[in-house]
């Protein structure tokens, strides 16, 4: 083996220009892959990293499961059965309805629990202070938007205490209003997010006033992200519905390899002209070498000998051409995050433009690497595999007479 | 080694027409016998050769090396019989210009290692260049020795798996007269001290009635 490689090295070495030549139209074939699929992977990793930053991986939130038109409400034995498995740290609740202020403004009421808070940690109060959890106060909380419109059409503010009505859907789905009085005893920042147009009173009294004994939803933290994926699977075995920002990152990671794999086959076409251009030069050289062919036989290689010596000639081209495209295809991913990391950044703008600044936007994975080493030897091999064949058929008499 | 060829007949096709390159030849080569064919150009001196060393298959009739009858059908066992016993020099010289000297030498041995390893097979053939008087060119290129000394190390070369015969197609035809005559000599040596049987194509008649027996052969026909 080493010798038949040694053979064709030095075979190889007579032609030193054309070697280079055709081992250089390999590499940038395998470049122009490994480039644009470092593009994609690069824009894969910057768009999860941005997920990452912006959700918390912890976090799983659940709400009421639906199938085949029935409901899985969430009940307390559920909240208990989440609470008990392994990983999860803490459990919030809430439960959400909409109650009408007496000049009929509308008020999205959410009962929560201090849990909740945890979880959301946009909700940081401007003024007064946060209801006493589980005593059974009328204290409320107002997000920021509601507060100015309270303010403006109510004429309410911190301290001052009001009278809602709730409606509820009694038997037989008649309707009835049920009246109760609200002390406003803080005030939030704002969130930024839906939290702004909320009202948060303690769960408990919510739950009373609604008169329910299931909860709207709630959020489950785990101690890991790496846990996330089995403890949702866990709940949604209960019949719940749970999502997690794993499901986006899990889409995003679908979507891109889906087009990494479409740009990096039509880059790939590249590697069909580098292809062809080692069959033809094979072809050359098995035409060049006739008379040495003919020769090899009378004195005494077989088929398969001619065959051996000419695919192994393919594959130092394969190797070379391999290792010389995963070094030009390092340089052309620099080349695409320098150049196009600026016209990236400008398309895009603001925030999303921001956060593709601090990183790269390509990404030279091992395994790209690999791939495209791979692609390599593999096609040069098979490019090789016709010439070789017609090397190894020539008639040994004929070859021998050829000047 | 002894070689015969029974009814030997090979003619092929050029266009329509028939050109009829072995007719009936019948020969009988002794063990260690040297025979010199001659002819003139076309007659099928070189068909004869090619045949006897299965690179061509003939039309009719049967060769017999060492007794042993070869079936020209059997393409795996052509190439045995080629490695084995079978050793050619050609008038070209017909050396790799990649390989130096003793790479050449050794090239043969590549496609036939019995169980020598590359060392024992550089040794041999090493000893081989030794034989022809060119040890000291072992690392040259063919591209930088002279005719004499390519013919040599092809010589050498057909030694290389020690086959019992030597076929050699107007080894001297592309030498002066001097070399040419260098060559024969070590042919005759083969002949007599290592007992090689050697079929060698001719037009030198002179040289070659001095060493061998002779056989005219004309249009595919051995002439008593």
């Amino acid at each position: 083996m080493k010798e038949l490689f040694s053979l064709a090295c030095r075979q190889l070495g007579r032609k030193k220009l054309r070697v280079f030549l055709i081992v250089l139209g390999i590499a940038i074939g395998v470049a122009a892959v490994i480039g644009v699929t470092s593009l994609g992977e690069g824009i894969r990793v910057q768009a999860v990293d941005q997920i990452k930053a912006s959700h918390d991986l912890t976090t799983i939130e659940v709400s009421a499961g639906v199938e085949d038109g029935s409901v899985t409400l969430i009940t307390d034995s559920k909240l208990k059965a989440i609470e008990r498995e392994e990983h999860v740290l803490f459990v919030a609740p809430y439960v959400k309805d909409s109650y009408v202020a007496q000049n009929n403004t509308y008020l999205a009421v959410k009962g929560i629990t201090s849990e909740y808070r945890r979880v959301q940690s946009n909700l940081q109060l401007e003024i007064g202070d946060w209801f006493d959890e589980g005593k059974k106060s009328n204290e409320i909380v107002l997000g920021y938007d509601v507060a100015k419109r309270l303010a403006v059409v109510e004429d309410l503010g911190l301290g001052d205490e009001f009278t809602v009505k709730i409606r509820l859907y009694g038997e037989e789905s008649r309707l009835k209003d049920k009246p109760a009085v609200f002390k406003i005893a803080g005030i939030l920042k704002s969130a930024g997010d839906e939290h702004d147009n909320q009202v948060f009173i303690d769960i408990k009294h919510a739950k009373e006033l609604d008169e329910k004994d299931s909860y709207d939803g709630l959020f489950v933290k785990v101690d890991d992200p790496a846990f996330a994926a089995s403890v949702r699977d866990k709940i949604e075995g209960l019949g719940l519905t749970a999502h997690s920002a794993q499901d986006v990152i899990d889409e995003v990671n679908k979507l891109m390899v889906a087009i990494t794999l479409v740009l990096g086959f039509f880059s790939g076409i590249s590697l069909v002209v580098g292809a062809l251009m080692v069959v033809n030069t094979m072809i050359i050289s098995v035409y060049e070498r006739t008379k040495e062919i003919g020769l090899s036989k009378a004195l005494g290689a077989s088929d398969f000998d001619i065959m051996k010596m000419f695919l192994a000639e393919c594959v130092i081209i394969g190797v070379i051409g391999g290792i010389l495209g995963d070094l030009l295809g390092i340089g052309f991913s620099v080349l695409i995050d320098l150049v196009g990391k600026p016209f990236l950044v400008s398309a895009l703008g603001g925030e999303l433009g921001a956060g593709l600044q601090l990183g790269s936007i390509t990404v030279v994975t091992p395994g790209i690497l690999a791939a495209g080493f791979a692609i390599s030897v593999v096609l040069s091999i098979v490019s090789g595999l016709y010439p070789a064949r017609r090397a190894a058929r020539l008639n040994p008499l004929d070859a021998l007479r050829q000047i | 080694m002894t070689v015969e060829t029974r009814d030997l007949t090979k003619y092929y096709w050029m266009g329509k027409e028939k050109v009829v390159a072995l007719d009936s030849v019948n020969l009988k080569m002794e063990e260690g016998a040297f025979i010199s064919v001659v002819g003139p150009s076309g007659s099928g001196k070189s068909t004869l050769l090619n045949v006897i060393g299965c690179l061509d298959a003939p039309t009719k009739g049967e060769v017999y090396l060492a007794g042993w009858k070869v079936d020209y059908r059997n393409k795996k066992s052509l190439v045995r019989l080629r490695r084995k016993f079978v050793g050619f020099v050609f008038q070209t010289f017909n050396l790799i210009p990649a390989l130096n000297a003793v790479e050449n030498v050794e090239y043969p041995m590549y496609f036939n290692k019995e169980g020598r390893s590359k060392s024992e097979r550089r040794e041999s053939a090493m000893k081989l260049l030794d034989m022809v008087g060119l040890e000291k060119r072992a690392n040259h290129l063919p591209s930088e020795l002279s005719g004499g000394e390519l013919q040599r190390i092809a010589i050498a070369r057909a030694l290389a798996n020690d086959p019992k015969l030597i076929l050699a197609d107007e080894p001297t035809g592309n030498l002066d007269s001097r070399t040419g005559k260098s060559i024969l000599n070590l042919l005759t040596r083969l002949n007599n001290e290592e007992g090689k049987n050697i079929i060698m194509v001719t037009h030198d008649l002179e040289s070659a009635k001095k060493m061998s027996k002779i056989i005219r052969i004309l249009d595919g026909r051995i002439l008593e």
